[in-house]
């Protein structure tokens, strides 16, 4: 077997699996290590646990934060979500459940290559805005084009040689469950599938050390998952240390004669 | 949205810190500097990340904002600061990234490897000097925030970063000058008890010619049931002035047993916009004067930031303040619940209940000659949810009332561009140009009375009606509730 093959099948997936998942994990343990030494989240904010889940759910399915600032980004970034979910569903269906289509009917499995159009074209927005727009050019890094860049690919790849029935999916299907066993077979000898799928693992890679941890991160965000009960229950701080403040009655010796003239001992009844 | 790539906000510095105040309140590298020449120590490169790497481990909202910026722009035209400047670094994300670049650098994987490709930017003078310019020109008022899918708080990121700054010797006068008089004199505005008695006279006297009634304030009273604490300003004139005096005569007309203090006669501030220590020190007075009096509990008084210090850090802070009874108005029975482990509430939670249970004499007639607009403090609305109360009672005490525009009102609203430290001669340019939607917004409703409830913002925006020659009157929302009160 070609060397290439040999990595690209039977080894990178696993290291590109195994760093998202461990990846993440550390992410997450990392963030969740660091106390939260204040409640403060941004008003008007609820009181009760349902209440923050109503909130960060309107977040979560709806983009409600971004929607009131921005609505065209909002339509751009909704649809690509909205895309990306449909399409690793339907990935995994297709993979590991493909008879499932049966059941829910081919007619489904059509209508998600329609999703893969509405993908790429949420995704030309995003990068085209980020170069057209001075103010989002100005904030954009390399890293920023470079991974809708590779979304872009990826999605374009994947709707080609779904398009143009390049690739045989039952071959793929049957390949990923041997990956799955740990007894993988040699992948698809498939120019389109290869380099889809290599990209797919690079993008796996990335994700835990970018930004792309927002997918998790958005959880933890303070401002949004706490409630607003600061004055109703004490929130302790594990770092909190004891100051040195003036006294009173070093107050008291330094303005004797002006709190004298208030009262006796400063005091006005 | 246009940038002006000349980066025009770049030359609005605030002014050093006083070598005298940096060594009253024991600041790092007490030496003279000035907000052009910075005579950094020698080893300040060393410093500042060694801070940089505490705050980032110390906060998780910090660690975590770094981190899961997308750089989607939503907030890139929602900062005052930005719109009325067009300053690239004005834009939230832009000051964050001066800070998150250097994090970057040197506390992340991506960006010691791939360095200015992530974004990750070497720690250098010139960042410094960034670093000081910009994270300065943030108010805190977290209007960003709102907007942000994730909720990432400048404003936390800017706390932070500012304890980096204060670690290798840099902070504006505008802050430390007052914190330097609240921790020795009493209060930001310096004022000594005898001056801040006759102040009280003042009030005393003009509430007698003006009502005819005799009024006298306790002051330092042992074992008054409530400790009143407005901020300093309110003790010191101008659009303060009819605050102090309309929460006077409204004490009177309830007759509530409440003392003021001369030692803890701050309720404002100024350390929340330095860093923690600062914060903590001022609060702490207040604590310990309650404790000393043997009150009940706490009333603050019309403040912004105070607010924020006392909704969100007080007790987390100074607590457990256990020593306080959980608060009841003495007036209505109205248990105020949501303060029950701080033990402080607010004068507009207060005198919402006393109007809604009717224990108020008003006449909402007394207020004919103006048109009200109530403007939303970033602090009050954003940090507390502080956003009917203070409707509630302009509604009640007035009778012209007008609403501002959905987009800079409630929680979406436009500061007065004054806060964290910018109200200072030398940023008046600045906050001009900042707050000209505000205003803009204010002239459209025709209202010739502004109502706030944060002395900062009466402050401000009397100096900015002044500039734009705008017949609009600035005042509490407690000066027409004294206006509206009847004494038979």
């Amino acid at each position: 077997m070609d060397p290439l093959i040999f990595i690209i099948g039977y080894i990178t997936p696993y290291i590109a699996f195994f760093t998202l998942i461990l990846g993440l994990i550390y992410r997450v343990a990392r963030w969740l290590s660091i106390p939260v030494p204040f409640r403060l989240p941004v008003a008007p904010a609820p009181i009760t646990y349902t209440g923050v889940l109503k909130r960060m759910s309107l977040d979560f399915f709806a983009f409600r934060s971004l929607l009131k600032g921005n609505k065209k980004l909002w339509i751009g970034g909704y649809v690509f979500h909205v895309a990306l979910a449909i399409t690793l569903i339907s990935h995994i269906i297709n993979v590991y459940f493909h008879e499932l289509w049966a059941v829910v009917g081919y007619g489904w499995y059509e209508a998600v290559l329609y999703s893969g159009i509405f993908f790429l074209a949420a995704l030309s927005f995003l990068l085209i805005r980020r170069i057209v727009l001075p103010n989002v050019r100005y904030i954009s890094k390399l890293s920023d084009y470079v991974i809708l860049i590779l979304l872009i690919t990826i999605v374009f790849l994947g709707v080609y040689m779904r398009s143009f029935g390049l690739v045989d999916v039952a071959s793929v299907s049957e390949y990923m469950y041997s990956l799955l066993r740990f007894n993988p077979i040699p992948p698809p000898d498939n120019i389109w599938f290869l380099t889809h799928y290599v990209l797919a693992q690079i993008l796996f890679i990335y994700i835990p050390f970018s930004k792309v941890s927002h997918l998790i991160g958005w959880i933890l965000s303070t401002t949004r998952n706490m409630r607003n009960i600061t004055r109703w229950r004490r929130h302790v701080n594990p770092w909190d240390y004891p100051v040195e403040v003036i006294t009173w009655d070093e107050y008291y010796r330094k303005f004797k004669d002006e709190l004298e003239t208030i009262g006796p001992g400063g005091e006005r009844r | 949205m246009k940038l002006d790539m000349s980066f025009p906000a770049r030359k609005y510095k605030l002014y050093a810190t006083w070598k005298r105040d940096m060594e009253t309140m024991k600041l790092p590298f007490p030496r003279e500097w000035s907000h052009t020449q910075f005579n950094l120590p020698p080893n300040w490169r060393e410093v500042a990340l060694k801070k940089m790497d505490e705050v980032v481990n110390k906060f998780r909202s910090v660690k975590l904002f770094l981190d899961i910026c997308v750089k989607c722009g939503a907030c890139t035209d929602k900062c005052p600061m930005f719109l009325g400047t067009l300053d690239p670094n004005n834009m939230p994300v832009a000051r964050q990234d001066l800070f998150r670049s250097v994090y970057k650098r040197y506390f992340t994987l991506t960006g010691r490897i791939f360095r200015g490709l992530v974004g990750a930017e070497e720690l250098t003078e010139e960042t410094v000097e960034l670093w000081y310019t910009y994270f300065y020109q943030c108010s805190q008022c977290r209007r960003c925030s709102v907007f942000c899918p994730y909720g990432i708080d400048t404003a936390e990121i800017m706390i932070a970063a500012r304890e980096v700054l204060t670690a290798i010797g840099l902070s504006p006068r505008s802050l430390t000058e007052a914190i330097a008089k609240c921790e020795t004199i009493g209060n930001h505005m310096g004022i000594p008890p005898a001056a801040l008695l006759s102040a009280i006279q003042f009030a005393e006297e003009e509430i007698k010619e003006e009502t005819g009634i005799e009024v006298k304030v306790p002051i330092n009273k042992k074992g008054a049931e409530i400790l009143y604490v407005p901020p300093s300003a309110d003790f010191f004139g101008g659009p303060h002035w009819g605050t102090l005096k309309g929460a006077i005569k409204m004490f009177h007309q309830i007759g509530l047993d409440y003392t003021i203090s001369t030692y803890a006669s701050e309720g404002g501030n100024f350390g929340t916009w330095l860093g923690y220590e600062h914060m903590k020190k001022i609060n702490r007075k207040l604590v310990e004067e309650a404790k000393r009096l043997g009150v009940k509990w706490i009333l603050g008084g019309e403040c912004g930031h105070m607010w924020r210090v006392i909704h969100a850090f007080m007790d987390t802070m100074n607590g457990p303040l256990d020593f306080l009874e959980e608060p009841v108005s003495p007036i209505t029975g109205t248990k105020f619940e949501h303060a029950a482990s701080t033990k402080m509430v607010h004068i507009c939670e207060f005198t919402a209940d006393l109007i809604k249970n009717g224990k108020l004499k008003l006449n909402p007639d007394a207020n004919n000659q103006y048109i009200v607009t109530y403007h939303d403090s970033c602090n009050p609305a954003r940090v507390m949810g502080l956003i009917e109360e203070p409707r509630y009672i302009l509604k009640n005490v007035c009778r012209n009332y007008v609403e501002l525009d959905p987009n800079v009102n409630r929680e979406k609203t436009i500061c007065c561009c004054a806060g964290g430290g910018l109200l200072a001669d030398e940023t008046i340019e600045l906050r001009l140009k900042a707050v000209r939607p505000k205003i803009e917004a204010i002239k459209r409703t025709g209202a010739n009375f502004l109502a706030c409830i944060c002395a900062i913002d009466k402050a401000a925006f009397t100096e900015y009606f002044e500039h734009y020659k705008l017949p609009i009157t600035v005042g509490g929302v407690h000066e027409l509730v004294g206006n509206a009160l009847v004494f038979d």
